[in-house]
């Protein structure tokens, strides 16, 4: 019953058509299926340019898929196909269910630390006075000095930018978070202070799909870890297993 | 909130045969048989309330003039445009006659031009720009107007103490604030916001889209933004479409347009920009 999952990824496929190389035909994805059900949270493992960034863009619509379809069951139950889904109710989904954290900071120019992350709140239904409580406890969390909290973002060292925007993705945490490298840029305090955030997030049922380059925090974080090479999953299970396993052939 | 379907425009005498062999495909806008110049064509979209949708091209791709013809400035050659407000979205507000235009322009659609001087008179003060558009919907108390009008001025953070001056001692990001004031003094349901950032200094410009990003989230107004500039389009709209040759080439989350564009020339223009 694949359609009781929370994300039902059936043959996807992606390419890029470099139209200025001669219509150069890159491959992406060549026909990846994954099943995550709700709650849980999958990694996705392999070396640079296996797919990882490709397969979480086009479940976000961020990139265009060839072909396939990605079958998401909403918070009122009905199962939606996000590839064939119109451009405004992909854009509503985002602001309601759906959330991004890429490892770089997004956030609009000229607007304060707090601003960013309490705008992030507010566009995800959460009131003007909540919203900056909420921004301030989440800045908290990822020690973010509140001295910091009104400075632009751009002023901030790269650290501070990944953990910003990480508040900025988490602080109303969506049904299905999709993290891309979200802790590349982080010393190792910082580093466990935000995996353990986004540990809490799953124990709170929110559903995650991440990419991250450090083995360390698939093992804390995943339940189970996808490897992919070459655009498709060559091997898939439970966290620690499938890491260890695919240490030896240099997958991860 | 606001549907536009089949827009076209074509400029001087001639008819919608002048289209052929013109478009992205033909690589002009030109019609090689008739010489008639094609504005848009094949033009259509929706715009949610409080949703903004950006619409993205170089010069003369036809952005201006989508814009132009939906606000009755030109006269479409063919097409329609509904707003849900004005008869409960069953008239085609581009054929209404010049007296319901103008009382269409008062209320439900304003208009913020690149050019300053196409949305205000500049040897009226910015107070009196602004009590104009509230005096055309119906505003009559001396009093009432006046506070009306500073209210609107100080949210657009024109400051209090200029209010009495002409527009033409403005300066350009100033000229921009009062033209938003009296864009929005009556809450239309339609802004359309026409290159309004170009032509500033950069610092000026970053204040007036910060004002922008505020204003539409604040109003929930319906917006079309017409730019050449992504970072314009990338900070006020989630959904845009790219013009070249007077058509639509691409439609799509704006995200995607910046990230993975398809259609060739979408790759050219995101291409150039980041290059």
């Amino acid at each position: 019953m694949p359609f009781q999952n929370l994300l039902t990824v059936r043959g996807l496929t992606k390419s890029f058509t470099l139209h200025a190389v001669d219509g150069r035909v890159v491959r992406g994805l060549c026909g990846v299926d994954l099943d995550i059900v709700e709650g849980e949270h999958v990694a996705l493992a392999g070396r640079s340019g296996a797919g990882k960034s490709s397969l979480l863009k086009c479940v976000h619509r961020t990139y265009v898929a060839d072909d396939g379809v990605v079958v998401y069951r909403r918070a009122n139950g009905d199962a939606v196909d996000l590839l064939s889904m119109s451009d405004s109710d992909v854009a509503d989904l985002r602001s309601q269910e759906i959330g991004y954290v890429s490892q770089f900071l997004r956030a609009e120019p000229r607007r304060g630390v707090l601003d960013v992350v309490a705008g992030a709140a507010r566009r995800m239904g959460v009131d003007e006075g909540e919203a900056r409580d909420r921004a301030a406890d989440v800045l908290r969390r990822v020690n973010i000095d509140e001295s910091l909290w009104s400075t632009y973002p751009t002023l901030l060292s790269g650290g501070e930018k990944q953990r910003v925007n990480l508040a900025a993705g988490i602080v109303e945490a969506p049904r299905l978070l999709l993290l891309d490298e979200p802790v590349s840029a982080l010393d190792p305090a910082n580093r466990v202070a935000v995996l353990d955030i986004l540990s809490d997030l799953t124990s709170r049922g929110a559903t995650v799909l991440s990419v991250f380059h450090d083995i360390d925090a698939m093992r804390v974080l995943a339940d189970r870890v996808v490897v992919m090479e070459d655009g498709v999953v060559v091997d898939h299970g439970e966290a620690n297993q499938v890491l260890d396993r695919n240490l030896e052939r240099e997958l991860v | 909130m606001l549907r536009v379907e089949g827009l076209g425009k074509i400029y001087g005498p001639g008819g919608p045969a002048d289209v052929e062999g013109t478009g992205p495909e033909f690589g002009r806008s030109v019609s090689p048989s008739t010489g008639a110049v094609v504005g848009c064509w094949d033009v259509g979209f929706e715009v949610a309330a409080g949703e903004a949708l950006g619409v993205i091209g170089e010069s003369g791709s036809g952005k201006s003039t989508v814009m132009r013809c939906i606000a009755g400035d030109q006269t479409a050659t063919t097409g329609s445009a509904h707003i849900r407000t004005v008869d409960g979205g069953e008239a085609d507000v581009m054929g209404f006659d010049p007296s319901r235009r103008r009382s269409l322009r008062v209320d439900e659609l304003a208009v913020v031009y690149q050019d300053p001087s196409e949305g205000l008179d500049l040897h009226v003060s910015a107070g009196g720009n602004v009590a104009d558009r509230l005096t055309a919907a119906g505003w009559r108390n001396f009093g009432d107007i006046r506070r009306r009008a500073a209210e609107l001025l100080a949210r657009t953070e024109v400051p209090l103490d200029r209010m009495d001056d002409p527009v033409s001692t403005f300066s350009g990001g100033m000229r921009q604030r009062v033209q938003l004031a009296k864009a929005l003094a009556n809450q239309p349901s339609v802004l359309l916001l026409d290159e309004p950032t170009t032509g500033l200094d950069a610092s000026v410009a970053a204040g007036v889209l910060d004002l922008i990003r505020d204003l539409l989230q604040e109003t929930g107004v319906a917006a079309v933004v017409v730019s050449h500039d992504f970072a314009v389009i990338e900070m006020l709209t989630r959904r845009s479409l790219v013009m070249h040759h007077s058509r639509v080439v691409e439609a799509g989350l704006t995200d995607q347009l910046l990230e993975d564009p398809q259609h060739p020339y979408s790759q050219r223009l995101v291409g150039a920009a980041r290059g």
